[in-house]
C-alpha cells in the first residue's frame, strides 16, 4: 500500500447504504456522524464493521466550537460517549458555528479570522478535548461567504488553532476546491501554509455548479479538480487516510466503488 | 475572553439574522454573497423536511419551494430545536393555511 498510512481509503456510513457500504471492496474504515447514533448501542451494520476490525471514526457536525457561545457539554459527551462505542483512535468536528443569537443555522458556517474569534475558538477547543478521552481533528470548511476585516490566513488561523490546542487537521479537499473557486482563495497557498505534519485524515466529496457557484452538496460526482488538489497534498505528506463523503443522490455500488479506486489511485501514484 | 465572546456573539447573531431571519446586511458582507448564502441555507432546510415529511412536500406538489421559505422566513429555526420539530411546525403551518383557504371560498 504504497503512499498510504494507516487508515487507508474510507467512505461515510450513512444508513441508505449501510449494506452498500458492508460490501464495497476496498473499505479500510468508515466515519459516522456522531449525531445520528445513539450513544448506548450501534446500528448492526456498524457493530458489523467493528466485529471485522474496520475502524469507525465520529464526525460530529454540532459543537459549534467556532461559536461565541461556551461550548455545549452534553454535545460533547454525546461524542466521547459514541467514541467509547465504536473504540475509535479519534473523533472530529468542523472549524466553524452553527448556533448564534438564539438561531441553528442548519449548516456550517465560518468564524471570522480574527485574534478575537481565534481565542474564542481555541478556549472551546480545549474545554472539549477536557471530556474527550480520544485526539480531536477540525476540518476546514467550505464557505460561501468572506467575513470582513479578516486579520489572519485561513492557514495561519489553523496553524495556530493546531499549536494552541494540539488538535489534529482533517483537511477536506473538496472545500479547499470550493473556497478556491467561490471565494478566490488559493488552495496551494493554503497547503504550503498548513503544519501537514498534524494531517489526521482527508475528506474528498462532489458537488455541483449552480449559477455560477460551486455547491459542495456531497450528492454529485467527486470533481477531477478536487482529484487534482488531492494530488497536490499527496505531493506534500502521505495522508494517514482519505474518505469519500456521499449524502445524497446515492449512486450504484460500482459508481461508488470507482470514486474509491480513482481516490486510491490518486494516494498510490 | 468575556468581551471577546460578547463581540463575536453579535458578529454572528447578526449574520445568522441577516441569513434566517431578514435582519439587514452585517456591515462589511458582498450581499450577493449573502444572498447566496441565505437561499443554500433555505435549500438545505427545504431538503431536510422534504426528507422527514414526504407527504407534505407531495402534498404542496410545485408550490412546495415557495411555500417553504414563507414558512422559514417566519420561523427561523432556533438553537436547540430539532429537525423532526421543524418538520412537524411545517406540516402544521399548511395544514393551517389550508383551513384559512377553505373558510375564505
Amino acid at each position: 500500500m504504497g503512499g498510504m498510512g494507516e487508515l487507508g481509503i474510507g467512505i461515510g456510513w450513512r444508513s441508505e447504504i449501510d449494506l452498500t457500504v458492508e460490501r464495497l471492496p476496498g473499505v479500510d474504515f468508515v466515519e459516522v456522524v456522531a449525531e445520528n447514533l445513539h450513544r448506548d448501542h450501534l446500528p448492526d451494520s456498524i457493530a458489523v464493521l467493528r466485529e471485522r476490525g474496520t475502524p469507525v471514526l465520529p464526525h460530529a457536525v454540532s459543537l459549534s466550537l467556532g461559536g461565541a457561545d461556551p461550548v455545549d457539554m452534553d454535545r460533547v459527551e454525546h461524542l466521547a460517549a459514541v467514541a467509547r462505542l465504536t473504540d475509535a483512535p479519534l473523533v472530529s468536528d468542523h472549524v466553524c458555528f452553527v448556533r448564534a443569537g438564539g438561531l441553528d443555522s442548519g449548516h456550517l458556517m465560518p468564524v471570522p479570522r480574527t485574534r478575537e474569534a481565534l481565542d474564542v475558538l481555541v478556549a472551546n477547543v480545549l474545554a472539549a478535548q477536557s471530556v474527550l478521552e480520544v485526539p480531536l481533528a477540525l476540518e476546514n470548511i467550505a464557505a460561501l461567504l468572506s467575513w470582513p476585516d479578516a486579520e489572519l490566513t485561513e492557514a495561519r488561523f489553523l496553524t495556530e488553532l493546531t499549536e494552541r490546542t494540539g488538535c489534529g487537521l482533517l483537511i477536506d479537499v473538496a472545500n479547499m476546491w470550493a473556497n478556491a473557486r467561490n471565494l478566490g482563495e488559493d488552495p496551494e497557498a493554503l497547503l504550503d501554509g498548513l503544519p501537514l505534519e498534524r494531517l489526521a485524515y482527508v475528506h474528498v466529496a462532489g458537488g455541483v455548479v449552480r449559477d455560477g457557484v460551486y455547491h459542495d452538496t456531497h450528492a454529485h460526482p467527486v470533481p477531477q479538480e478536487v482529484l487534482d488538489l488531492l494530488g497536490l497534498l499527496c505531493d506534500r505528506v502521505s495522508p494517514p487516510g482519505v474518505l469519500l463523503e456521499r449524502d445524497d443522490h446515492y449512486p450504484s455500488d460500482s459508481a461508488l466503488a470507482a470514486e474509491l479506486e480513482a481516490i486510491r489511485a490518486v494516494v498510490r501514484r | 475572553m468575556t468581551g471577546a465572546r460578547e463581540r463575536l456573539a453579535a458578529q454572528q447573531s447578526a449574520l445568522l439574522h441577516a441569513l434566517l431571519a431578514g435582519g439587514p446586511a452585517p456591515a462589511g458582507f458582498d450581499e450577493a454573497a449573502l444572498r447566496v448564502e441565505a437561499d443554500a441555507l433555505l435549500a438545505k432546510r427545504r431538503r431536510v423536511v422534504a426528507t422527514i415529511t414526504p407527504e407534505t412536500a407531495q402534498a404542496c406538489g410545485a408550490e412546495f419551494a415557495a411555500l417553504f421559505a414563507e414558512y422559514a422566513r417566519a420561523n427561523p429555526r432556533r438553537a436547540g430545536s430539532r429537525a423532526r420539530e421543524d418538520a412537524a411546525a411545517f406540516t402544521a403551518f399548511i395544514a393551517a393555511r389550508e383551513r384559512r383557504w377553505w373558510r375564505r371560498r
